[in-house]
């Protein structure tokens, strides 16, 4: 073993990420904490960190008395849906693309990447005015339609990446063993790609899960809306209760917070991949 | 490519090529169709109309929307302050992110190296709800966490109002943009910083380079490419971000903190007024594009160098 020696830029990188952690944990648990303290006592000792007694009573509150159960179930269905047809339709292109379209390819996902420019204010009005036409205002279906404008670009863009990987000489044997070109693709080719499609799954989920401004702008009856908004609807109640606002927060942040742990070493991967050619 | 060519010829036949193809692609097109050019088509001819969120029928005004909106002060006000917030927060989140990375490489001990890491993605796993109401709840102004500590710690005398002084709003919600998005740099970049060969570092140290001409002249090539598509897709994210001012302050103290995205949403939901909203956003989205070809070209002229 070399004799440890600790440069000051070694130092300095330890200082700088103890502090960085400690600033990006903290919200976190500050968040937790708060949603099991009783509001007397968030109010009469507000920089106390633990809870001096632990109380369920935020969650109680959040979900049976302001009903949040129910928007936990239209968030989970919004989400669910959107991330099933998403990843299916983007499975699909991406190998249409890489495998019918070669030249094409790189100018689609070109293409489709730049709709990642369109701000989505811009994009609510005319889907606001579509919806009344055809009669899709205020509906969860009309939501998960209109979720598919930013999921898809972004999962065929992750896929193609997954299925270059594939090689043509595997699909060649199963085309020679009689397989037509679909059989090809969902036997051989897709459980290929299997990791790439579980995190792109995942991507789009967390990001139907996280949606807030059509939610908020497509969806009128408390009853359809989701997870997001009514939680940002709390702060329209009489007496704005920061207990229930963490806990429901914390409602909120849990599922996303375990998601990313659980595929934090692939996340790491996922742009630079794309990027680095 | 040849392999490719006889596939696709194989295709043919029995499935009939063109349907097959055409099976594959047909549902990803119809919703980039339906759902982002339709929408950017309608954004353009409502700008050059009159039309409004309740009547139905509406008439060509021609340029009369776009008049109006750069005639407007909110305008230009919205506008300085995304320009403001974009700069300020994707600096900030490069500079923190890139700091960041740089210490973890540094980091020889990879269980320790991991600890960080995992407690770097936090925020970046924070939906925007979650964000808004955390740090709202921790800078409120009588019971937050962060101005009574200050009080307590006696570096200000009066609980500070973060959120509500107009010269403090801004500067505050781009701390917290920070915060945010500072993780996903800072994770890209260290994937980026791995894929350097060491052995180039070593012939540097062989010939006598310092650390500093290491990180120009190896480090700085090597990543640059990364760096700048992630400043391209931060820029653009940050730039058309409703969620974050929408749900922390609104754009409040009177308009303070109102950014195009509010301004859009104040003229085309509150106002009422699509056509002036459709005029505003297609000037957001050529600004935006703009930019992008500007970022495109610095970006390619890399490439080429590498």
């Amino acid at each position: 073993m070399k004799k440890k020696k600790l440069s000051p830029s070694v130092c300095f990188s330890y200082i700088f990420l103890t502090i960085l952690s400690v600033m990006c944990v903290f919200p976190l648990l500050w968040l937790l904490v708060s949603a099991f303290k009783s509001s007397g006592e968030m109010l009469a000792n507000p920089t106390s960190f633990f809870p001096r007694e632990w109380t369920l009573e935020n969650f109680k509150t959040v979900l049976f008395t302001l009903n949040f159960t129910v928007n936990i179930k239209n968030s989970l269905i919004v989400a669910l849906i959107t991330t099933v047809i998403a990843t299916t339709v983007s499975a699909l292109a991406a190998y249409g693309i890489i495998r019918f379209f070669p030249k094409l390819g790189d100018i689609m996902t070109k293409l489709l990447i730049t709709t990642y420019m369109f701000p989505s204010i811009m994009l609510v009005i005319p889907y606001a005015v579509v919806m009344r036409t055809i009669h899709l205002t205020n509906s969860r279906v009309g939501l998960v339609l209109v979720y598919m404008s930013f999921s898809v670009p972004y999962a065929v863009w992750m896929l193609v990446g997954f299925f270059k990987t594939v090689p043509i000489a595997i699909e060649e044997s199963g085309r020679i063993d009689g397989a037509n070109r679909f059989q090809v693709f969902t036997t051989l080719v897709l459980p290929l790609v299997r990791p790439g499609l579980v995190s792109t799954a995942i991507y789009v989920f967390i990001n139907a899960w996280n949606e807030f401004l059509y939610a908020l702008l497509l969806i009128s009856s408390s009853s359809k809306q989701t997870l997001s908004v009514a939680v940002k609807t709390l702060e329209g109640a009489d007496i704005l209760n920061w207990g229930s606002m963490m806990a429901a927060s914390a409602i909120v942040v849990l599922p996303s917070i375990i998601f990313f742990c659980l595929i934090q070493n692939k996340i790491a991967g996922g742009l630079a991949d794309g990027a680095v050619k | 490519m040849n392999l490719n060519r006889r596939l696709r010829n194989n295709s043919g036949g029995i499935n009939g090529s063109n349907t097959t193809r055409w099976f594959f692609v047909l549902p990803a097109l119809a919703i980039v169709i339906c759902l982002l050019i339709y929408p950017l088509m309608s954004t353009l001819v409502y700008s050059f109309t009159n039309k409004t969120m309740t009547k139905t029928t509406f008439k060509v005004i021609g340029l009369a929307n776009y008049i109006s909106v750069l005639k407007d002060p909110a305008f230009f006000s919205a506008f300085g302050h995304s320009l403001l917030w974009t700069a300020g927060s994707v600096l900030g989140q490069v500079i923190v992110g890139f700091i960041g990375a740089l210490s973890l490489n540094q980091v020889k001990n990879k269980k320790i190296q991991n600890v960080f890491r995992i407690c770097a993605i936090i925020p970046w796993a924070f939906p925007a709800i979650a964000t808004a109401m955390v740090w709202k709840w921790m800078l409120n102004g009588i019971y937050g966490f962060i101005p009574t500590s200050l009080v307590n710690l006696g570096l200000t005398n009066e609980m500070l109002q973060f959120l509500s002084t107009s010269q403090l709003v801004m500067p505050t919600l781009m701390f917290i943009n920070v915060w945010f998005g500072a993780p996903m740099i800072l994770v890209n970049v260290f994937a980026a910083l791995q894929t350097i060969p060491q052995d180039q570092y070593e012939a540097a140290q062989i010939d006598g380079a310092s650390s500093r001409q290491s990180f120009l002249y190896i480090t700085a090539p090597h990543i640059r490419t990364v760096v700048g598509l992630l400043v391209v897709l931060r820029t653009v994210w940050v730039f058309n971000n409703f969620d974050m001012i929408y749900m922390i302050t609104a754009g409040g103290p009177a308009g303070a903190s109102s950014t195009m995205p509010l301004y859009i949403y104040d003229t085309g939901w509150t106002g009422m007024m699509v056509g002036k909203a459709s005029a505003a956003s297609m000037l957001l989205l050529m600004f935006l594009i703009l930019l992008c070809v500007l970022y495109f070209l610095v970006i390619r002229r890399w490439e080429k160098e590498d």
